[in-house]
């Protein structure tokens, strides 16, 4: 390895050289377009829930759910409640897939609906902890909180929605087994943060 | 002065290793487009297009203002970009290129910076961006609200067999929803629009 740096640093340079930095400029486009192109594939409804196997039984649950099929045919889709917006946190999210690789091709963990029906509370769970953590920032990324209007909702929402201000709940403490099929066990509003492991 | 400005980037790049030469000009084409990302990212906020601009921010912001894509029951909004711009990449740089009018009126002519004013380009301004929608089959509405997910249950009665009769006689999205972010100019609506083809085919592109 560091014989390639030295003899890249022993490089000299002629006349030409200045195509060299054109060169530069080129591979340095392509890189940075093929990656981003890549993360916003990477998102995409098609990659994230129909190109893995295991996601199947995840996009099956979400059809026909309010986030799928609603009064307005506006939509969210897997990675807009189920990873960071921001830039980098999206991007480090991503390297998360090794761990579904992993899963996928060597543990085989989750590969038939028994044994994903077996880690659904487990699954759930980590995705509820996740959200609490982080004040439910993927659900706020569209939800905003402060264009709600409540004589729109129903009665029974309102005054929910002004309880849950005083007792410190999330948008997940109540919302949860929306999208997906809810698991039996504590909903997240049993979760101990703390202790998120629930020993 | 090119000429002269070529030769010297030769010497300095001839001082250097031919390979900081080829990593500098990574650098400089990452950087770059990073930064031209980062910037159609950010002309394309509701705080660009909305607050730093006085024509828009006078007018149709206000305007805009708890209609029910500003303010709704869920909270879910579309502000100005999801409406008026094309989303995919290339035809949304092209368009940031419709910037270079505004400020031309802006700075030069004048044309709208006041609400008169405004009032009385209103029924010339909503003609084009109907126009445009009509032309492109409403694309950006569709950009959120995918047709095959809506469900015509949770629709009013009205609106469904409106959305049936719709698309009997070849509507659009704005041939009926038009008037809804921004206040309806007299004259007629986009029903009664003649389109004009070349006009089409231009804004099916862009």
């Amino acid at each position: 390895m560091s014989k390639i740096v030295d003899r890249f640093r022993k490089w000299k340079s002629g006349p030409g050289t200045i195509g060299l930095l054109i060169v530069g400029v080129i591979f340095g486009l392509v890189v940075f377009f093929s990656g981003g192109s890549f993360m916003v594939y990477a998102n995409s409804e098609k990659f994230c829930a129909t190109s893995c196997h295991e996601m199947g039984f995840l996009a099956e649950e979400h059809k026909g759910t309010i986030h799928d099929t609603n009064r307005t045919g506006y939509r969210a889709t897997c990675n807009d409640c189920h990873v960071p917006h921001g830039y980098v946190p999206n991007y480090f999210a991503k390297f998360a897939l090794f761990n579904d690789y992993w899963g996928h091709y060597v543990t085989g963990s989750i590969d038939t609906k028994e044994k994903f029906e077996a880690k659904r509370y487990e699954l759930a769970k980590k995705v509820w902890v996740y959200m609490k953590g982080n004040d439910s920032r993927e659900c706020r990324h569209c939800h905003t909180t402060a264009k709600m209007d409540p004589d729109k909702q129903t009665t029974k929402a309102k005054a929910r929605h002004e309880k849950l201000r005083t007792e410190n709940l999330t948008c997940v403490d109540c919302h949860f087994g929306i999208a997906h099929t809810e698991p039996s066990g504590p909903g997240p509003q049993e979760l101990n943060l703390a202790d998120p492991a629930g020993k | 002065m090119p000429k002269r400005l070529i030769a010297r980037a030769r010497k300095i790049v001839a001082s250097k290793s031919a390979g900081l030469v080829l990593l500098a000009g990574f650098a400089a084409g990452f950087i770059g487009l990073s930064l031209f990302g980062t910037s159609m990212i950010y002309t394309g906020t509701e705080q660009f297009c909305a607050q730093n601009c006085h024509e828009m921010a006078n007018n149709n912001t206000r305007e805009y203002k708890d209609t029910i894509h500003d303010k709704n029951r869920t909270g879910v909004r579309a502000t100005c970009a999801d409406c008026h711009v094309p989303h995919a990449p290339v035809p949304l740089y092209i368009a940031k290129f419709g910037a270079l009018n505004d400020l031309w009126s802006h700075h030069v002519t004048h044309a709208v910076d006041t609400p008169e004013k405004f009032d009385a380009q209103r029924g010339h301004m909503a003609e084009r961006i109907w126009t445009y929608m009509k032309g492109n089959d409403s694309r950006e509405c569709r950009h959120c609200h995918n047709e095959a997910k809506m469900d015509p249950e949770k629709q009013s009665d009205i609106a469904k067999a409106r959305h049936i009769k719709a698309k009997k006689e070849k509507l659009t999205c704005v041939d009926c929803h038009y008037g809804i972010a921004h206040k309806v100019p007299d004259g007629p609506g986009p029903q009664e629009l003649e389109v004009d083809k070349a006009f089409i085919s231009r804004s099916a592109i862009f």
